[in-house]
């Protein structure tokens, strides 16, 4: 998804990711009209949604690991294995090193990949990233739809929001364009390297 | 589990965490002093009851009672005669000069000199325990032989404490209602304050599909810890305070105050204090959290 600044992306990702209520109109997610869910259904609904955060949103006063154990613990798992399970994930980020870290003491590309493990460790259906790429260097971006894909590859619908167009013109999918308060949908072109 | 060990919500490094415990603690601490002084009095009732319930006092003034020497009998010996022909009596007993002398020093003073003054002679009578004298018609009886003589069936005091140890019991009470209701407004106030501090805490827990429960839980554990440990500090500090206020007390003449010694009933009643307050606090917590959050979008 993209827009250029202002163009309502976070708007419409926050909704989609049921922080907010549209005013107007209506969101079907799951089969389910999003507007008429009950505050606890709205909270089962979340856990199958996974959001990386434009600001990541970790919380400073626990570890990687506990931060990324959150939406397990949330949810009730709470037997040894989910330390294990946690951990590989942190590893297959990159931040086997850090598992004991604070927030505070990683840096913005850490935090962001510690971010995008919380977001997945509870294998959601809907992925979100919101700005993924805003606060890492090109080389770091790149990596990270890579790791996007992967998931997608694995069975999760993913929605980014950018408005990094060079990367949107690096990768082959679906783009939604916020333009002047309307969508556009353009179709992956085929055969395009 | 190590990993889930630590609340997510972190309400400890707040400075309502450091301050609570004390406010709960000074709660606890009046109220146990309260309870404290309802149950010293409802039992010092109990005992004096028990004492006088089977007893009754008779003055004769001075000038009705002649030297023994004298063969007629006097007011003194027709009113002993009365009482022993009286059914239910079991002792009459004349006091000693000495022992109203002991009894008026207090008040007199050592040098005075019960000899130079009109002190009437006192009559303590006991009755059986099964007995269910007529005080009224013994009351005739005596004021026939002495006009002036008085019957103390001690109701009249008694029914005087009785009011006033419903008065401190009430007074308790009303206490331990007051500082119940400042708990809950004290919890409810901290909870709400922490769950603003908090809001971009609580705002990410549900984003990832924390239930209102979960949030309330939360606050729970840490409303539990700081009341549990303020409710024993409170506890431990009036328990000190009686003890103290006991020891105090052995040493003077104030034989009329209850003794101020734990049973274990009370002791029950003051350990259940804190588990109460823990249990007002924490359930304050809980529906402040659920009710606050319902109203969120």
């Amino acid at each position: 998804m993209t827009g250029a600044s202002g163009a309502g992306k976070s708007s419409l990702l926050s909704m989609i990711y049921l922080a907010r209520k549209p005013s107007a109109g209506r969101i079907r997610l799951f089969e389910r009209d999003v507007t008429t869910l009950s505050r606890p259904e709205t909270a089962m609904m979340r856990r199958k949604i996974g959001v990386v955060f434009q600001d990541f949103r970790l919380l400073d006063h626990l570890t990687a690991l506990e931060n990324v154990a959150l939406p397990l613990k949330i949810s009730g798992q709470r037997d040894e294995k989910v330390r294990r399970h946690v951990a590989e994930l942190l590893a297959w980020v990159g931040l086997s090193e850090h598992l004991d870290s604070y927030p505070p003491t990683l840096s913005g590309g850490q935090k962001q990949r510690v971010a995008i493990a919380r977001a997945v460790v509870g294998r959601p259906s809907l992925l979100i990233a919101d700005e993924p790429t805003g606060n890492v260097d090109d080389r770091m971006a790149v990596r990270l739809l890579y790791l996007f894909e992967e998931l997608n590859k694995l069975g999760t619908t993913i929605v980014i929001a950018t408005h990094n167009e060079s990367l949107v013109a690096r990768f082959d999918h679906p783009v939604v364009r916020l333009v002047d308060g309307g969508v556009r949908v353009d179709r992956p072109r085929k055969g395009r390297a | 589990m190590m990993l889930f060990a630590r609340r997510d919500v972190p309400l400890d490094s707040d400075a309502s965490g450091r301050f609570l415990p004390w406010l709960v603690a000074i709660m606890v601490y009046l109220a146990a002093l309260a309870l404290i002084s309802a149950l010293t009095m409802s039992r010092a009732i109990g005992h004096w009851q028990e004492g006088l319930s089977g007893t009754l006092t008779i003055q004769i003034p001075p000038d009705q009672v002649v030297a023994k020497a004298k063969s007629a009998p006097d007011a003194l010996d027709r009113v002993l005669d009365l009482l022993i022909a009286t059914p239910g009596v079991r002792e009459a007993k004349v006091m000693e000069p000495e022992e109203i002398e002991r009894l008026l020093r207090p008040w007199l003073g050592a040098a005075a000199s019960l000899a130079e003054l009109p002190v009437p002679v006192l009559i303590s009578v006991t009755f059986n325990p099964a007995a269910e004298p007529d005080f009224a018609a013994l009351a005739r009886a005596v004021a026939k032989i002495s006009p002036d003589a008085v019957v103390d069936t001690h109701q009249a005091w008694l029914g005087k404490v009785r009011d006033l140890a419903r008065t401190v019991q009430g007074i308790a009470i009303l206490v331990v209602v007051l500082i119940a209701g400042c708990a809950v407004m004290i919890v409810a106030f901290a909870t709400r304050m922490g769950l603003s501090v908090h809001g971009h805490v609580i705002e990410l827990l549900h984003l990832i599909g924390a239930r209102d429960s979960y949030v309330a839980s939360q606050f729970q554990a840490h409303v539990l810890s700081f009341a549990l440990r303020g409710g024993m500090i409170g506890l431990l500090l009036a328990v000190g305070t009686v003890f103290l206020a006991g020891e105090v007390l052995k040493g003077s003449e104030a034989m009329v105050l209850p003794e101020l010694a734990l049973q274990p009933l009370d002791w029950s009643v003051l350990l259940l204090l804190p588990v109460a307050v823990a249990l007002v606090a924490t359930l304050t917590a809980r529906f402040t959290v659920l009710r606050t959050l319902a109203r969120m979008p």
